[in-house]
């Protein structure tokens, strides 16, 4: 294999690829990166035999070939060439190195056989639909912060993409839920998605595709089966093995008779939380709303520090309440929001609150659930 | 084919001593019983090859009488149990070690069994069993004429029973085993003089009758060892009618295994989960899960309160009200050792005096030795100019008393237990002087305990925080489990963590406490099913909170190698002096020690 890449474009995709290598790797091959050389494109793939992701580029190919080197030491090499330089690769099977020359830097790096590396098996991916890159975007974004960390209940380790029959229109839906709070996002069902099932995309697929839709624009392919999701934008291809699980039937936690209502500007809901939960215990941060007519007292005691209070008015006509949230969840919630309210929609300090973007700006199709604590 | 027919005499008696004749520990320790509730007041006890050559006993007791003795060695016959007004045999009342009329039999099935014996006034008797075979009753000489007494030989125990003799360990397992018996049985009877040898070897001389709780300390202490003397604390309680005595170590007087946890139900040694459990729940804050402490516990209770029937060898009893002996028992050790708060072990000080005293022989020459500790305040110095010299640091201290002097009279280091701050070595150890010697501080672990105290206040104030569950969680346990987490649903909401009952064999849990986070539910769950099953405590949540607690508790703390001001290192001694559980960290370890003026003079050979 030879070949002469620009310095610029090989950065760049071995940045987006190079991310899904783990650092320490018991199995030597996963920290390598596949370099493949064909006719006129540069090919290269990382994988971490859950998510594997390829992309292709540009480049003036001399001799066709392929090998692999550790997708970390190439980028960091990469990384640190002069800008607008040329890189030169060469690799004779027979050696062992990859050798890689820029201008007056020379470097061989040692090489493992490329038929060693593991291609993930795609298999038939019968579903295909098209998304928009932005669309995508949002539909990660405000669920995300949900997804469960605690590896027991692996199947809360993901965001939940599914159909879904809408009263008005079919929708597309993203839920993410960690048992504590519950973070909805839908958007109209894009063609040829309603007959797909309902995925599971773990938490580093979601994390790995976000980052590589930092700089897309335009429609994304999606393709989907049982086992695999695959999407497909420009010249990368992310594919990962989905979640093997049921996802809770989220419907049943999301209350629909809630009957007391508050309307909250955000931003100042959100900056009073912060400040009287400097007060909590680090571990529990919990806060007390106590609501009565048109005002809202925000309140933390703990014993080892102090207490601290914060009145806002709100618009609220219902009888008074006392509930105890989570600060921080209160916080991830009243940040994914885009509208100047908030809109509360709660029962009793003992059952789910649902939060809702409100006012100027609002994205009506986000929905939030809130379980308070006991306090 | 094979009809069913009744076993021989000798066949049912060989079976039947397989129940309660086990290994010679369990011949020695039934024999021992009987001289005990003869009245005896000094047993000699000798055996050789571990027990399995000879067993022979001898006791000064009341003695049996010759038609006595013909029934001794028949089953199911007895002189302990009373009988109540319908001529019925009392099983509820049971005042004696033993009741069943099992032993002598059992012994006689299975080994050569002689049996010497004289009531105070009559003549001596022998009577010999031989493999379940009796022989008559002959005249013999007794040792002591004029005294009545009872001596016990039993040669080539299981002889009769080839199939067990092959099972037994090595003589020296089986003697080890002699002992134990013969220690947990002398341990409850002070007022009892025994010795024992094995082969010919003394190996126990437990001396002339004592009265009284010291004399059962002082006996406690020839068999634990002189260590568990001075760091024992006396406990004495009582509750509806029951009452708990006997001797406690520290916590940080701890080991690796509970095998020298000692516990008697009206003066009989028992193992029991019940009581294990409850020293395990009272120590839980003090020591890490793998250290158990030592200790020596009698509760005395009305024999109708108590079953003792209910193991073949009586290791095992059943409380009435389980609940009360535990609670006495838990909240007995809890205030002995919150009284104790600043004892922190003997044991320790003399372990670091031996390790000096030890370099002293080493290398000649203690000066090489203490030669660092010399030159560490003049690194101080040439190091950090604008420090205090130990000179002035000393002025310094005493600067400070005069501060202490508006609430107490006498200036420092009389008042404190702790003593006043005299310096930091290595920027770890604290060194305080007091009245009679000095005391070094590990300033992290005292500290990382004194936070860990106060955060335990605080969570005691607020109680736990629940974050309710939005998906409750479904773990999946058996019947019983499930059945035992739900009796205690109640102290486990405290604790932050709501079940209820779902199907047949599992729990949903609704709550969980919200200083955990998103740890693993389920886990947390089945562990403490298995805790209730074990040791009928919650440990695993309370455990799983402490964690937490201690955790933050560390990262919140003073390290190890952060320099204090003679005031911060005073209030620390402050505070660990108003502290309850301060002398140990949460891990057992001690968070001081203390060397009396003798003890130092001691390591310049003054003494």
């Amino acid at each position: 294999m030879r070949l002469t890449v620009e310095r610029g474009a090989f950065l760049k995709s071995l940045n987006h690829v190079q991310s899904v290598v783990e650092r320490r790797n018991t199995i030597p091959i996963l920290s390598n990166v596949l370099i493949d050389a064909q006719k006129d494109r540069l090919s290269l793939m990382a994988t971490d035999l859950d998510i594997e992701i390829v992309e292709s580029l540009e480049a003036e190919i001399s001799r066709p070939g392929a090998t692999t080197v550790s997708a970390h030491r190439l980028y960091d090499v990469v990384r640190k060439l002069p800008e607008g330089s040329q890189a030169q690769l060469d690799a004779n099977g027979a050696e062992g190195h990859l050798r890689l020359n820029a201008g007056r830097s020379k470097f061989q790096l040692t090489c493992l056989p490329r038929e060693d590396f593991p291609a993930m098996t795609a298999g038939n991916l019968p579903h295909h639909f098209g998304i928009d890159a932005a669309d995508l975007r949002r539909l990660i974004d405000k669920t995300r912060f949900a997804i469960s960390t605690e590896e027991t209940r692996y199947y809360l380790n993901g965001v939940y993409l599914h159909a879904f029959k809408g009263k008005d229109q079919a929708l597309l839906r993203a839920v993410a839920t960690d048992g504590h709070r519950l973070a909805r996002f839908e958007i109209p069902l894009p063609e040829g998605a309603a007959e797909m099932p309902g995925v599971i995309v773990p938490r580093k697929a979601v994390q790995e595709l976000r980052k590589l839709l930092d700089d897309a624009t335009g429609p994304i392919e999606v393709a989907v089966s049982d086992t695999k999701i695959r999407f497909a934008f420009g010249s990368v291809i992310l594919t990962s093995k989905l979640i093997d699980g049921t996802f809770p039937d989220y419907q049943r936690v999301i209350p629909s008779g809630n009957d007391k209502i508050l309307d909250v500007n955000a931003s100042d809901l959100a900056e009073a939380v912060d400040r009287v939960a400097t007060i909590s215990a680090e571990k529990t941060r919990a806060v007390k709303l106590n609501l009565e007519r048109d005002r809202l007292t925000l309140s933390v005691v703990n014993p080892e520090a102090g207490s601290a209070n914060e009145e806002l008015p709100v618009d609220y006509g219902a009888e008074p309440l006392e509930i105890g949230f989570n600060a921080r969840y209160l916080l991830d919630i009243l940040q994914q929001l885009d509208g100047s309210e908030a809109k509360f929609l709660l029962a009793d300090a003992g059952s789910p609150t649902v939060v809702r973007d409100a006012g100027e700006g609002a994205d009506l199709s986000t929905l939030y659930v809130l379980m308070p604590m006991r306090v | 084919m094979t009809r069913i027919r009744r076993l021989g005499e000798a066949t049912v008696n060989r079976i039947a001593a397989g129940e309660v004749i086990e290994r010679p520990a369990s011949a020695v320790k039934e024999l021992v019983e009987n001289a005990l509730d003869a009245g005896a007041r000094h047993i000699d006890i000798a055996i050789s090859e571990g027990g399995l050559g000879l067993i022979r006993i001898e006791d000064d007791g009341h003695g049996m009488a010759q038609d006595e003795l013909t029934l001794a060695i028949e089953r199911h016959a007895t002189s302990k149990l009373s009988r109540d007004e319908r001529g019925e045999d009392d099983l509820t009342l049971i005042h004696t070690l033993g009741f069943r009329g099992e032993a002598l039999p059992s012994i006689g099935a299975v080994a050569r069994l002689a049996i010497t014996s004289r009531t105070g006034d009559g003549d001596a008797v022998r009577i010999a069993v031989e493999g379940g075979r009796i022989a008559p009753v002959t005249p013999a000489a007794f040792l002591r004429p004029g005294k009545g007494g009872t001596l016990i030989e039993v040669h080539d125990l299981f002889f009769a029973t080839p199939a067990r003799l092959k099972f037994q360990k090595s003589p020296r397992a089986e003697s080890l085993a002699v002992q134990d018996v013969v220690k947990r049985l002398a341990m409850a009877r002070p007022d009892i003089a025994f010795t024992l040898s094995d082969d010919g070897r003394e190996i126990l001389r437990l001396g002339a009758p004592r009265e009284g709780e010291d004399g059962g300390l002082a006996r406690l202490g020839e068999i634990l060892g002189r260590e568990f003397k001075a760091n024992a604390l006396p406990i004495d309680a009582a509750r509806e009618g029951a009452r708990l005595w006997g001797f406690a170590g520290v916590p940080t007087f701890n080991r690796g295994n509970a095998q020298h946890q000692f516990l008697f139900v009206n003066g009989r040694p028992v193992r029991d989960k019940l009581l294990l459990g409850a020293v395990r729940g009272a120590y839980a804050d003090f020591l890490a899960r793998d250290r158990h402490p030592i200790l020596a516990l009698f509760i005395d209770v009305d024999p109708r309160e108590v079953d003792v029937n209910v193991h073949p060898a009586k290791a095992e009893v059943r409380f009435r009200d389980p609940g009360m002996i535990r609670g006495l028992m838990v909240g007995a050790l809890k205030r002995a050792i919150e009284a104790a708060g600043h004892r922190a072990s003997t044991a320790l000080a003399a372990s670091a005096l031996d390790s000096i005293r030890a370099e002293a022989l080493r290398a000649p020459g203690l000066a090489e030795g203490t030669a660092p500790y010399a030159s560490a305040p003049d690194a101080y110095a040439a190091h950090m100019p604008a420090r205090p010299s130990p000179a002035a640091l000393a002025l310094m201290t005493e600067a400070f008393a005069p501060a202490a002097k508006v609430t107490q009279s006498d200036p420092a280091p009389r008042n404190f237990p702790l003593g006043v701050a005299r310096g930091q070595l290595h920027n770890t150890y604290i060194i305080a002087e007091t009245e009679d010697g000095l005391v070094i501080v590990d300033q992290h672990a005292a500290h990382e305990r004194l936070v860990y105290e106060r955060m335990k206040r605080a969570l005691g104030e607020t109680g736990v925080q629940r974050q309710m569950l939005l998906v409750p969680e479904v773990v999946d346990l058996d019947p019983p489990s499930m059945a035992r987490l739900l009796a205690r649903a109640d102290e486990l909401a405290l604790l932050g963590l709501v079940i209820e009952a779902f199907g047949g064999a599992s729990v949903l849990v609704r709550e969980t406490p919200a200083l955990l986070g998103q740890a693993g539910i389920k886990g947390l769950v089945r562990d403490l099913a298995d805790d209730l099953a074990e040791i009928d405590e919650a440990l695993s949540l309370k455990e799983a909170l402490e964690h937490v607690c201690g955790t933050m508790a560390c990262h919140g703390s003073v390290r190890a190698g952060r320099r204090l001001s003679a005031e911060e290192m005073n209030a620390l001694l402050r505070e660990m002096e108003a502290t309850p559980h301060s002398g140990q960290c949460n891990h057992g370890r001690p968070t001081y020690v203390e060397l009396k003026r003798a003890d130092v003079e001691r390591l310049f050979g003054r003494r």
